[in-house]
């Protein structure tokens, strides 16, 4: 008896491969623009994204995420990053794993052999979501436009994260340093998002970076 | 020289930068840091509009926010007009234009002058109620004359050019104004390390002490002033918001304060600025320093221009270097309203008199007027003005000490202006948008903010502290404790010196008495901007008006955008006069946001145009675009709706998509599907509650249809369910229902069925979706797939894994037209990689992409239901002719099992969904179109359904529906009629919801 179906859901041979804003065409936009913008994007794209659900308070399943990660689980609202990876509290049950492109299916593996008889749930959602990271020193202004959460430093240290209200829909905030955050959205916002932040940054100057 | 008002130095503009401006058609200069208003009356312009009602001539008469006359239309073009805009808070900037808003052909002979003269004696209160209110079907007509008669301001025909956003702000203290009590507590609390945003809705910050003569620590108080912005500004936890008018005081100490950026550079904005800004401000604590209004006199014609308010007359001298008139008379009840006459003297004016209604005024500032030999009339005050369009004379005349008789017929003093002070009114608005009541001070003759649960310190002018070395004082206090309830540790401060001086009290004096009483006397005006007398209060009095609320609307008294400033104090004193009652038993009317009028444009912020709401795309779009696809709103997606080739309509596109899939193979975008991850032990058994049909014995690779209900047994939503391990499902729901579904299991699984180990992730985003249907599918497919198609080792309602176009995937062997169907999910990145692939080998058959259109078309032939079109959340399953979904025997029960069974839900002549076949093939039946049995009975006839889905294009040849009829199932091949709008009636045979393919062979195609 299989609990649960994995399968290795990217092509191994190269095949053509849409981030969510590969119609935005970023990589034309590198390096146009105002010189020393307020704020500078990047599209982390196509990296592993993995939905990870527990039990929290169960001492085993911290243990074998640790086992299969090498980092530890994070508390609320917290962020915790390993070289390319990260892993993040979504909720009190529910955390999402971000890995180098590819790995994903490898790490799931993992973390269901170390988990293994305990509920839990792994869910893929690689083709469902994408960063976006922001640097500059006008990021926060944009971020104030555009969510009703304090991002002030003092209520958002570096290594927060957090879900909330953005313009008219919602995604995740992190905070991976002084002037850098990420914002992880769903691909079918991401349009939305891409112009929704183009014109909150319009009074600073956006740039785009690979 | 143009500017024949401006003294020879003095104020706090810049004389070396001339600005051109535009009013009324006509060009002035004016200086870089005036007001509008300042400027105009610098050039001596004395009418600036005509009256609400009475079209009478007005002026300018204050400085500040509670201006009720100088409320202008602002804009160079027609893109750029605004509305309300009111000249004393609007700075001047090269090439201004301005218009009055009322006065026509212009405000200085206006022809509604004549005719509002002899209106307005037919104009009492109420007017309006009482003669536009029959025959009610007019009233659209008399509103759009009111309106016009008005004169409040248009908004732009086009559209405006300019950004406006909004900006979210999150403080320890907000401060509320930035006259001496705000700045001192914005200095306590910013010492304090707190994080403080201070707003102030004038130019500059300082408030008062911008025209004070006081100085502070011996020197002018406006140094003070930089000196406390100079400290703010270096600290890196304090915001600054000039030109930003909090407007409004919501619930949880959030506020919006409205600011504007750039309105004083110009028309409209520098490139890549921002003109307005809406912040929407979360503050721990607010301190309240929002200050006081003087309250004007209510003596006879005092609406002529040249009347003024007393502290404007100081604020135009002292702070813009203008003097509005050459001989002053000032009408006053207090101490301070004494410094007018003072600066007055000090410019170089002449000061004819002063009235004081106080018998014995002996304060310090009073004598210090009288030593410089200023003419006092004690006892006394200008009971009326006389003047057309300039005040050319006042007469003034004795008083008895409680102000209620005019004891000697007085003079007539020859002057320009009459300045008058009635005393101060703190400005209690904000502190009173949450509905806190106003508590009435008798020792100061003023409203106070009362009690009220919202965590705000009321410092300064608003907590009725009013001399400045207090106001300072009360400030910093309010400064401290507010940052050290918002958890900071508060920091020693030294304030600077204030003269003190003998101060004596106010005389209550709202009205000024006339000998011909109220009723006779030349209109004395309590609410210049609505145009309501002392007699029109009363009036409203004598015709049984005694709540202060009736009061309001019988006269307009603090309507609009005036909400009570200049007359609220003075109008309600009268009307508790009248009525024999306290000031306090009649207390105050209720103020609402917003303080001042705040544009659309802040309001909306940037959530327009293109970003106005967000719209969803799939993986696919960049490829349906390419293929020339109509789009179609689903919720928030962008679904292809049809894809037509040259020359077609929607009608004959979709006539060939329904054909092409029919006769070879279609393609769909379903990756809008709601589609949900299950995963856990219990998953099984959850489906089984949540379904209506039973799961149990569900064997990995089978899929199968389910139905979910609400507690009340009504259809919510739809979809097929695949178990993909033992342990884990995949869930399809509607494309409007994804949201809702996903939380519908969670608060199941949270709140009622804890116990049940089950997890639910959203992967509807993850998966993009490819629907290939029609009798060529599976060779279509088998092309690009390794995985075997065959009818045996790939039965309807499972599913395979394998490769399609060299990506992995699920295939789904399910059907929503009723053909051959495959669904290709795949990894949502590779998804266009898929589709160019599929769409390659696809040529040879002709494979043609379909829409949502065709989709609904084909899934109707076969009777299937659209939850959303089909149902509306009052149809059980057996109303659906779906009973076959119930699993009646499980053994725990499922949602929506007792709500079906409740005696209504099983009536026999429920509405039930059947298919509806028009008699003449060509009629289509509207949908929605309601149905009869007899159409020749008489109105109201006897509705016994509606038309649900209707398609006059399809593949059948003949136009057909869905639709719900009482008793319906057992009415087949009866007739019901649906008489339409136009008066025709179409006839439509009840007929079974299944028209095409009844036993289903088409999906079992070889």
């Amino acid at each position: 008896m299989t609990t649960a179906n994995v399968y290795q859901q990217r092509p191994a041979t190269e095949a053509k491969a849409e981030s969510p804003l590969f119609h935005a065409d970023l990589q034309n936009l590198i390096g146009k623009g105002r010189s020393n913008p307020g704020v500078v994007l990047r599209e982390k794209k196509l990296l592993g994204h993995l939905t990870i659900r527990g039990n929290g308070h169960d001492p085993a399943f911290a243990a074998g995420v640790h086992k299969a990660l090498g980092m530890e689980l994070p508390g609320a609202l917290a962020l915790v990053s390993s070289g390319d990876s990260s892993i993040q509290w979504l909720g009190p049950d529910e955390w999402l794993l971000i890995v180098p492109t590819g790995e994903e299916f490898a790490v799931e593996q993992k973390l269901r052999e170390a988990l293994a008889g305990s509920h839990i749930a792994i869910v893929n959602v690689s083709g469902g979501q994408s960063l976006l990271e922001l640097t500059g020193p006008k990021v926060r202004e944009v971020l104030m436009k555009s969510t009703s959460y304090d991002v002030h430093p003092n209520n958002f240290p570096v290594g927060k994260a957090i879900g909330t209200v953005f313009a008219k829909s919602q995604l995740v905030i992190r905070r991976t340093g002084e002037e850098t955050w990420e914002l992880v959205i769903r691909r079918s916002f991401a349009d939305y998002w891409w112009l929704w932040l183009q014109d909150a940054s319009a009074e600073y100057g956006l740039g785009v970076a690979a | 020289m143009s500017q024949s008002n401006r003294l020879p130095n003095g104020g706090r503009i810049d004389r070396s930068k001339v600005l051109n401006f535009n009013f009324n058609g006509q060009t002035y200069q004016g200086f870089e840091g005036d007001t509008l208003a300042a400027a105009l009356l610098a050039n001596g312009v004395d009418i600036i509009g005509r009256s609400f009602k009475y079209s009478r001539p007005r002026g300018i008469f204050a400085a500040g926010s509670e201006e009720p006359n100088a409320v202008l239309q602002i804009g160079a073009t027609e893109a750029t007009q605004i509305p309300n805009v009111r000249a004393t808070q609007q700075a001047l900037y090269s090439g201004l234009v301005a218009t009055s808003t009322n006065g026509w052909p212009s405000v200085n002979t206006d022809m509604m002058g004549i005719l509002g003269k002899v209106g307005g004696k037919l104009m009492p209160p109420g007017f309006y109620y009482k003669t536009f209110m029959y025959p009610q079907s007019f009233w659209m007509t008399y509103e759009k004359y009111i309106r016009k008669a008005a004169g409040l301001g248009r908004s732009p025909t086009e559209l405006d050019p300019d950004t406006y956003d909004n900006m979210n702000q999150h403080c320890d203290v907000l401060v509320v104004g930035a006259g001496p009590a705000g700045l001192a507590a914005a200095l306590a609390a910013a010492r304090s390390g707190a994080r403080v945003i201070v707003a102030d809705e004038q130019e500059e910050f300082g408030g008062s002490l911008l025209d004070s003569r006081e100085s502070l620590d011996g020197k002018p108080a406006a140094d003070w002033v930089a000196t406390v912005v100079g400290e703010l500004k270096g600290l890196p936890n304090v915001t600054l918001l000039p030109r930003a008018t909090v407007n409004g005081y919501h619930d949880h100490n959030f506020l919006t304060i409205h600011e504007r950026l750039t309105d004083h550079l110009g028309d409209r904005a520098p490139i890549g600025q921002v003109r307005q800004r809406m912040h929407r401000v979360r503050a721990k604590r607010v301190v309240l320093a929002s200050g006081t209004h003087e309250r004007p006199l209510v003596y006879g014609n005092n609406d002529v221009p040249g009347n003024m308010l007393a502290g404007a007359v100081s604020t135009y001298v002292r702070r813009y270097g203008v003097a509005p008139g050459k001989k002053l008379v000032l009408s006053t009840n207090n101490d301070y309203a004494y410094r007018v006459a003072l600066d007055w003297l000090d410019a170089g004016l002449h000061v004819v008199a002063v009235a004081d209604a106080r018998h014995n005024p002996r304060g310090a500032l009073v004598e210090e007027a009288r030593a410089k030999g200023i003419r006092i009339l004690t006892g006394s005050a200008v009971v009326e003005a006389r003047g057309s369009k300039r005040v050319s004379a006042a007469r003034v005349a004795a008083i008895d000490v409680k102000a209620h008789k005019v004891t000697s017929p007085g003079e007539w003093l020859d002057c320009d202006l009459v300045a008058s002070s009635g005393g101060y009114s703190p400005i209690v608005h904000l502190a009173s948008h949450l509905g806190g009541k106003p508590v009435w001070r008798e020792d100061i003759l003023g409203f106070v903010p009362g009690d009220a649960p919202q965590k705000r310190v009321c410092v300064g002018g608003v907590n009725g502290v009013y001399a400045l070395g207090d106001s300072l004082a009360d400030g910093f206090e309010g400064g401290v404790r507010a940052a050290s309830e918002a958890g900071f540790k508060p920091v020693e401060g030294v304030l600077p010196k204030a003269l003190s001086r003998v101060e004596e009290p106010t005389l209550a004096l709202f009205q000024v008495p006339h000998e011909k009483g109220t009723a006779r006397a030349p209109k004395q005006f309590v609410d210049l901007q609505n145009d309501v007398t002392a007699a029109a209060i009363e009036l409203a009095t004598r015709e049984g008006f005694e709540s202060v609320e009736h009061v309001k609307r019988y006269t307009a008294l603090g309507f609009g955008t005036d909400q009570g400033k200049l007359g609220n104090v003075n109008g309600l004193a009268i009307a508790a006069r009248s009525l024999n009652v306290s000031i306090p038993e009649m207390g105050t009317t209720m103020f609402r946001p917003n303080y001042t009028p705040v544009t659309f444009g802040a309001i909306a912020g940037r959530h327009c145009g293109h970003i106005f709401e967000p719209v969803r795309f799939t993986a696919l779009h960049a490829w349906h675009v390419k293929n020339g696809a109509e789009f179609e709103d689903v919720g928030q997606w962008k679904r292809p709706w049809y894809f037509p080739k040259a020359g077609e309509d929607i009608h004959t596109a979709v006539r060939r998509e329904c054909k092409a899939v029919r006769d070879s193979v279609g393609l769909l975008d379903a990756s809008t599907l709601g589609k949900i991850d299950i995963q856990g032990p219990d998953a099984r058994e959850f489906l089984n509650r949540i379904y209506t049909n039973a799961w149990t014995k569900l064997d990995v690779g089978k899929a199968r249809y389910g139905l979910m209900c609400k507690e009340d047994g009504m259809v919510f939503d739809d979809g097929v369910t695949a178990c993909i391990a033992d342990n884990h499902f995949i869930m399809t729901t509607t494309t409007g229902g994804a949201a809702r579904v996903l939380q519908w299991l969670e608060i199941y699984q949270q709140t009622e069925w804890p116990d049940l180990q089950v997890y639910f992730t959203s992967v509807t985003d993850h998966y993009a979706t490819l629907t290939l249907s029609g009798p060529n599918s599976r060779k279509l497919l088998s092309e690009v797939t390794d995985i075997d198609l065959g009818r045996e080792a790939f039965p309807f309602m499972t599913w395979k894994e394998g490769l399609v176009g060299g990506v992995p995937a699920r295939v789904f062997r399910i059907s929503f037209t009723g053909e051959l169907s495959y669904e290709v999910n795949i990894q949502a990145d590779y998804a266009m990689g898929v589709l160019e692939k599929i769409a390659e080998a696809g040529k040879p058959y002709n494979l043609t992409p379909y829409g949502t259109e065709t989709m609904h078309v084909l899934r109707a032939e076969k009777g299937f239901i659209i939850v959303g079109q089909d149902t509306d959340g009052s149809m059980t399953p057996d109303d659906l002719n779906m009973g076959w979904c119930v699993g009646r025997t499980k053994p725990f029960s499922w949602i929506g099992q007792r709500g079906m069974n409740r005696e209504d839900c099983v009536r026999e002549d429920r509405k039930q969904l059947v298919g509806l076949k028009p008699i003449d093939p060509n009629k289509w039946l509207p949908e929605g179109a309601q149905l009869v049995f007899d159409p020749k009975q008489s109105i109201p006839m006897k509705m016994v359904g509606h038309v649900t889905s209707s398609y006059a294009a399809n593949s059948l040849g003949y136009s057909f529906a869905m639709g719900v009829v009482k008793g319906g199932l057992k009415r087949m091949g009866e007739r019901v009629f649906a008489p339409l709008a136009d008066g025709s009636v179409i006839e439509a045979e009840i007929v079974s919801s299944v028209f095409f393919d009844p036993k289903g062979d088409q999906q079992n195609v070889e």
